[in-house]
Formats: structure tokens, C-alpha cells, sequence
């Protein structure tokens, strides 16, 4: 009998304790949906290229009339990047899959320029000279997953997109505001790339964000004073690098509970209110290089799945001893592989060695003082 | 004793929790420091962790999107599995050789909009996948070297590109598009057979450059030509033999001011020719006899007059396909001072634009 019970404690102590869940593997089952399982035949990769097999048909292209001169056109796909054009060509294939507009003159994007377009999954028309789509250009395009339109003038992000869009990348524009009703119903977007946009904080209404799930959310080199308060709940990564951030705030994260990487480089950041980053407890990557901080932020030690710190070219004169390392019986679930210091008023030298007590790994941390 | 093995086994399985240790995040930094004596970059590779993403750059389904992230150099630690590596609209100067070591399964590596001027001779080496190569925006002075020969598109669009050599296409006999418009080319930097090898070929362009003809020696593969924008003053027919899977030509805003008799044989199979905004005199020869072109841009050129036979064969009418758009608005010859038989051939009226519909 004896036996029988200390057979039962050997199988429970076999249980493994919970290790935090894969930082990809988690990504990878969320942003599994914005691929279209029932519809990529070919396309298995789901990148903006056929790329599974080479394309090697008889005849590569779709020489009779409905390539635009110029383009290429072979496989669902449309080629008609670098030809100075200075609007949508008319002739494109009605079952093409994805569009390469990019590096032309287009003006505007009008009414029936997608019309037919019923199949393509990416249109890319970033680096044109784009002041105005039309709210019915993209009627059409009921499949549209991708839509690049960095590197044009557009003012504001155009409406009624299509609800099936996944990536949102409308870099280097003139946007300054995310309206209420922008995104609405577009359950599936993840990515959205607006960097380099006049936008501040005012510019992000209230409800902007409503009902979507963005995994991804980029808005860096703008004009953002402190953590945007309305962005969806979903996030997993935040990238504000290169505003004038000036703080973070007790309350900034507290609706973003699932974050996992942070950036917030190139900022004024003077401080981090106490218990900020108690309200992200799976972060895994905080950036926080190029600010103003005096010292190193509280709350690391609580933070599990801390890993990669950047606090590098700050003004960060002394360190405490347990800035970085859990006191007690507490203990990190990740250990730190990357921890930044250097550019720092503070000399190694100054430095506790048991600071770094948890960090096993040598390299992990660069304080600035090996020179070649 | 048995007791006592049973406790031993019991304390075996230490409940451990593995570190969780992602890699490579900062190697960037040892170079920035000038640290070279830290750690060699050849750590463990944890296994049965993943690919590490670089920070700011969004990694799915084998597809690493970094561009409009201001990166100076390719990121480390791709993930190996990488199909299609986007790092477009960066400030990336200089492609280094281990910058693409491991990314054995790249199809598509997309360098467009840097300010790449220098690519080692053996960066491209481990991409033996490699089909797409986006290069255009840049500040190459000529295209790399040892480009992988599995390449089925290469695009060097915009840059200072001077000179075409051989060389630099040995091998290359899996491409099929070739797109090198904006560069300063010369006709005298374009190797004699430069593009010989290239069984494949089968879309060029090399517009807006400063080449006078139409280079020699291109491949017979060849279904479209554009050479629209350049500083070409006439068409000989040379050039044009061998081409007889030629079905577009492009040649529109050069200085044309001539059309060797028989050029248009040596191209039969041609559907489409672009001759607007040249300094045509008067309609090429040979489109009458032409079995399959169908439309013809002839429009914004110096043609005072226009034959009968000039777009229709005398007699029966051999042609295989008929026209769909002929153009010749904005020309010293008036739509009065047409016969009209010389669009005899044409049965659709609005084929033709001559510039009298409003």
C-alpha cells in the first residue's frame, strides 16, 4: 500500500510547472485567422508572392489584352510598380489575387478603379503621390487582406475598408486623426503600421478602437505626448518609439493587459509611476532607450517574463540592488537575456555586483565598460 | 529497500522550470560598443523554442515584415524558415556577406527604397531559393554580383546603374523579368550579349535611361521590350532580329525619328507597339503585311501625311488579328485629309483615334 501512495507522489511530482506560453506560439494562434484557410490553394506561405512553386508556365504572361501595358501579369498576380503611372490602370485581370502599384504617380484611387477586383487578397500602393480615395473605391474588394499605402498624402485613413483586412500599413502620410467608426466591423485586422503621421493624442477618438482586436500597433515618429488610453485591449506588441512621450502613468497600461513587447525608444520619458508595469505582467521586451530616466523604472523584478531590457543613452546616474532581481522567494519565470546600460551616468564600477544576481549569462548585460 | 529505491526514483524528476532564453537580440550592441571581446555569436540554439522576431518587425507564416522601421543594417536572427523578407524603406546602407547566412528557404527578399550602395560579391550565397529580387531605390553603382541562379524576377529600378556587364548575368538563366528603368544607363555601357544566357527572358525594360538604341543581341525568349523614355533616334532592323516571340514593344517619349524598312518583319508575332511621342515623319512600313499587331500608339509625333496602304495590306486581307486601337490624334495630319480606305481593314470604328472626337 505503501508503495502504491509513493508510486502516486512520483507521477504528480513529474508534473512540470507551467512554464509562460510561448511567446510565438501564442502570436502564431492568434494571427492564424488572418489567413483565409479555405481560399489560399497555392498559396500556402500566405506571403504577398506566389512562392510555393516557381511559376514556369508555357507562356509567362497573360499576353492577350487584359495585361496593362507595362505590367506584368502572370498568376493572379499584377506587377506595375516603377511605370510612372498616373492612376490605376483599367485592364487588370478580374481574378487577380494581388496588385504591385507601388512606385508609380497615382493620384487617387476613384470609385470603380477596383472594380471586379473580387479575388485580390493584397493591393499595394505605397509610394505614390495618393491624396484621395474615393469612400467607394473599395466596395469591390470584399477579400482584401493586405492594403499598403505608406509613403503617400493622404490626410486621413480612408472609410469603409474592407471588414476582411488584416494589415493596415499606411506609413509616411499626413493623417492626423483615427476617427470613432474608422475600423469598424473590421474584426479581423491585426497589423496596423501608421507611423511617421502628424497625429497626437487628441487626434485618436474616443471609440476608435471599439470592437477590434489589433495584435500589432505601430504609431512612431508622430506627434504623441503620452501612452495613447484607447487602443484595443488585444495588443500584444505597442510601438511608439520616436514621440514626445514625456512619462509613463500609474494608469497607461492598465487595458492592455496582454502585452509582450513595448517600445518606447527615442522619447522624453523622465519617469515610471509605480506599478505601471504591474498592469502588463507577461511583457517580455521593453524598450525604453534614448529618454530621460533617471533611474531604472520599478517593477522589474515583478515581472516574470521580463527578458530584454533596453535602458541604454539615458540619465540613469546610479543603480539599486534590486532594480533588476526578485528579493526572497520570488523568481522569474524567464531569465534576462538582454539588459542595456550603457550611455548612462553610471559606472560599472558603482555597480553592486549582486544587481545582476539573477542574470546568469554573462553577455546579458552591457554596461558600457569593455572598449576595443 | 524497496522503499528506499522508490524514493530515490520519487526524487528524480526534478520539477523544473527551463529557462526561457531567447537569443541573438544583441549582438547589434556588442558592435556599437566596440565590445570585441564579449561572447562569440555562435550561441547554443535553444531548441524547441522558435524564431526570435526582431523587435519591431512583425514575423507570420514565414513572412518578416520589417520595412518603414529607419534599420540601418539587415536585422540578425532572421527566423531560418523565412519565404519572403521584406526590409523596404529603411536606411539600410550596405549589405554585408553574413547578412543573409540561414535563410536557405528565401523566395523573395525585398531591399526596395534604402540607400544601399555596397553589396558583397558572397552575400547572396546561402540564398539558393532565391526567385525575386527587389533592389529598386537605391544607390547601386552596378548590380551585384553572384546573384543566386535560381532568380526569376530581378528589380534595380532607380538607382546609378552606368553599365551593364556580362558577368553579372552569367548564369542567370531562370529569369524571366528584367527591370532596370531609371538608371543612367548608356548604350555604350550595355556589354555587347549581355543578356545572351538568359534562356528565360522574357519581359526587359531599361526605360528612362540615356541609351540611343535599342541594344543588341537580346534573346530570342524575349515577349515584351520596353524601352520607353530613352534617347533613341531610330529603329534598325537589326536590332530587332531574332525576336520572333516579341509581342509588345514599348519605345514611347524617345526621339525616333525613323523606322528601318523591315524592322516590323523581324518581329511577327508583335501585338503591341507604343511609338507615341517620338518624332515620327510618317507611319512605320510594314504594319499593312503585319498578320497579328493590333494596336499601335502612333500619336503625339510629326506625321504629315498618311498612305492608303500604310495600315492595311493591298489586295485580300492577310491579317491574322485585327486592330483594336490605333492612334494618331495630336499630329500635323488632319482627319480631313485622310481617305478613308486607309483604314479600310479596321472594322471597329473607335479603333481609331485621330483627334477629331471631343
Amino acid at each position: 500500500m505503501k508503495e502504491y501512495t509513493l508510486l502516486l507522489f512520483l507521477a504528480l511530482c513529474s508534473a512540470k510547472s507551467l512554464t509562460g506560453p510561448s511567446y510565438f506560439t501564442l502570436k502564431n494562434m492568434m494571427l492564424q485567422d488572418m489567413e483565409d484557410d479555405d481560399y489560399d490553394d497555392d498559396d500556402d506561405d500566405n506571403s504577398l508572392f506566389p512562392t510555393t512553386e516557381p511559376i514556369l508556365p508555357l507562356i509567362p504572361f497573360d499576353l492577350f489584352p487584359t495585361c496593362p501595358f507595362g505590367c506584368q501579369c502572370y498568376v493572379r498576380v499584377v506587377h506595375c510598380s516603377d511605370l510612372g503611372l498616373t492612376s490605376v490602370p483599367r485592364n487588370i485581370p478580374p481574378d487577380t489575387r494581388m496588385i504591385d502599384l507601388q512606385n508609380n504617380k497615382i493620384k487617387e484611387v476613384k470609385e470603380n478603379d477596383l472594380r471586379g477586383l473580387t479575388s485580390l487578397y493584397a493591393l499595394a500602393l505605397n509610394n505614390n503621390k495618393i491624396y484621395k480615395i474615393h469612400p467607394k473605391a473599395f466596395e469591390p474588394t470584399k477579400r482584401l487582406r493586405r492594403l499598403y499605402l505608406s509613403h503617400n498624402q493622404l490626410t486621413e485613413i480612408p472609410t469603409n475598408l474592407p471588414r476582411t483586412l488584416a494589415e493596415l500599413r499606411i506609413h509616411a502620410n499626413k493623417v492626423k486623426k483615427i476617427p470613432k467608426d474608422v475600423f469598424k466591423g473590421m474584426k479581423s485586422l491585426h497589423v496596423l503600421e501608421m507611423s511617421a503621421n502628424p497625429l497626437n493624442n487628441d487626434g485618436i477618438e474616443p471609440g476608435a478602437f471599439e470592437g477590434v482586436n489589433i495584435y500589432h500597433i505601430r504609431i512612431a515618429e508622430a506627434k504623441l505626448t503620452s501612452i495613447p488610453k484607447g487602443l484595443p485591449s488585444s495588443l500584444l506588441e505597442l510601438h511608439l518609439d520616436d514621440n514626445k512621450i514625456t512619462g509613463i502613468e500609474l494608469e497607461d497600461f492598465n487595458r492592455y493587459k496582454d502585452l509582450q513587447r513595448l517600445g518606447l525608444g527615442n522619447n522624453k520619458i523622465k519617469e515610471v509611476e509605480n506599478g505601471s508595469f504591474a498592469n502588463i505582467p507577461s511583457i517580455r521586451e521593453i524598450h525604453l532607450e534614448k529618454n530621460k530616466l533617471k533611474k531604472v523604472p520599478p517593477g522589474l523584478p515583478e515581472l516574470k517574463y521580463l527578458q530584454v531590457v533596453f535602458l541604454h543613452s539615458n540619465h540613469i546616474a546610479k543603480l539599486g540592488v534590486n532594480d533588476f532581481c526578485p528579493t526572497g522567494r520570488r523568481k522569474k519565470k524567464a531569465l534576462y537575456s538582454g539588459i542595456s546600460l550603457f550611455n548612462n551616468p553610471v559606472k560599472y564600477w558603482e555597480v553592486q555586483p549582486s544587481t545582476f544576481r539573477c542574470i546568469l549569462a554573462r553577455n546579458s548585460v552591457q554596461l558600457g565598460n569593455f572598449l576595443k | 529497500m524497496k522503499r528506499l529505491a522508490l524514493l530515490c526514483v520519487l526524487l528524480l524528476p526534478a520539477c523544473l522550470a527551463k529557462p526561457f532564453h531567447q537569443q541573438g537580440l544583441f549582438d547589434f550592441m556588442l558592435e556599437d560598443e566596440g565590445s570585441a571581446d564579449m561572447a562569440s555569436t555562435d550561441d547554443p540554439v535553444m531548441s524547441g523554442f522558435g524564431p526570435v522576431c526582431p523587435f519591431r518587425c512583425q514575423c507570420h507564416l514565414r513572412v518578416v515584415q520589417c520595412s518603414d522601421l529607419g534599420l540601418e543594417k539587415v536585422p540578425k536572427d532572421l527566423p531560418p524558415d523565412t519565404t519572403l523578407l521584406d526590409l523596404q524603406n529603411n536606411k539600410i546602407t550596405e549589405i554585408k556577406e553574413g547578412d543573409f547566412k540561414n535563410l536557405k528557404n528565401l523566395h523573395a527578399l525585398i531591399l526596395v527604397n534604402n540607400k544601399i550602395s555596397k553589396i558583397s560579391p558572397l552575400a547572396f550565397a546561402p540564398l539558393k531559393k532565391l526567385e525575386r529580387l527587389y533592389l529598386s531605390k537605391n544607390s547601386l553603382k552596378e548590380l551585384p554580383e553572384n546573384m543566386p541562379k535560381s532568380l526569376q524576377e530581378i528589380r534595380a529600378h532607380e538607382n546609378e546603374i552606368s553599365k551593364l556587364r556580362k558577368a553579372v548575368f552569367n548564369g542567370l538563366n531562370q529569369v524571366i523579368v528584367l527591370e532596370l528603368g531609371t538608371n543612367p544607363i548608356k548604350s555604350s555601357g550595355i556589354e555587347n550579349g549581355a543578356f545572351q544566357g538568359m534562356k528565360r527572358l522574357s519581359y526587359i525594360r531599361i526605360a528612362d535611361t540615356n541609351i540611343t538604341s535599342i541594344p543588341k543581341g537580346l534573346p530570342p525568349s524575349l515577349t515584351e521590350l520596353h524601352l520607353d523614355g530613352n534617347k533613341i533616334s531610330k529603329i534598325d532592323a537589326e536590332s530587332l532580329s531574332g525576336l520572333t516571340n516579341l509581342a509588345k514593344l514599348g519605345l514611347s517619349f524617345n526621339s525616333i525619328s525613323s523606322v528601318e524598312n523591315g524592322s516590323l518583319n523581324n518581329v511577327p508575332h508583335l501585338r503591341e507597339l507604343h511609338l507615341n511621342n517620338n518624332e515620327l515623319v510618317r507611319v512605320p512600313s510594314g504594319l499593312g503585311d503585319h498578320k497579328y499587331i493590333q494596336v499601335v500608339y502612333l500619336h503625339n509625333n510629326k506625321i504629315a501625311s498618311i498612305g492608303i496602304n500604310d495600315f492595311c495590306p493591298l489586295g485580300y486581307n492577310t491579317k491574322k488579328a485585327s486592330y483594336s486601337g490605333v492612334s494618331l490624334f495630336s499630329n500635323p495630319v488632319q482627319y480631313w485629309e485622310i481617305q478613308p480606305s486607309a483604314f479600310r481593314c479596321i472594322h471597329e470604328r473607335s479603333a481609331v483615334q485621330i483627334g477629331n472626337y471631343k
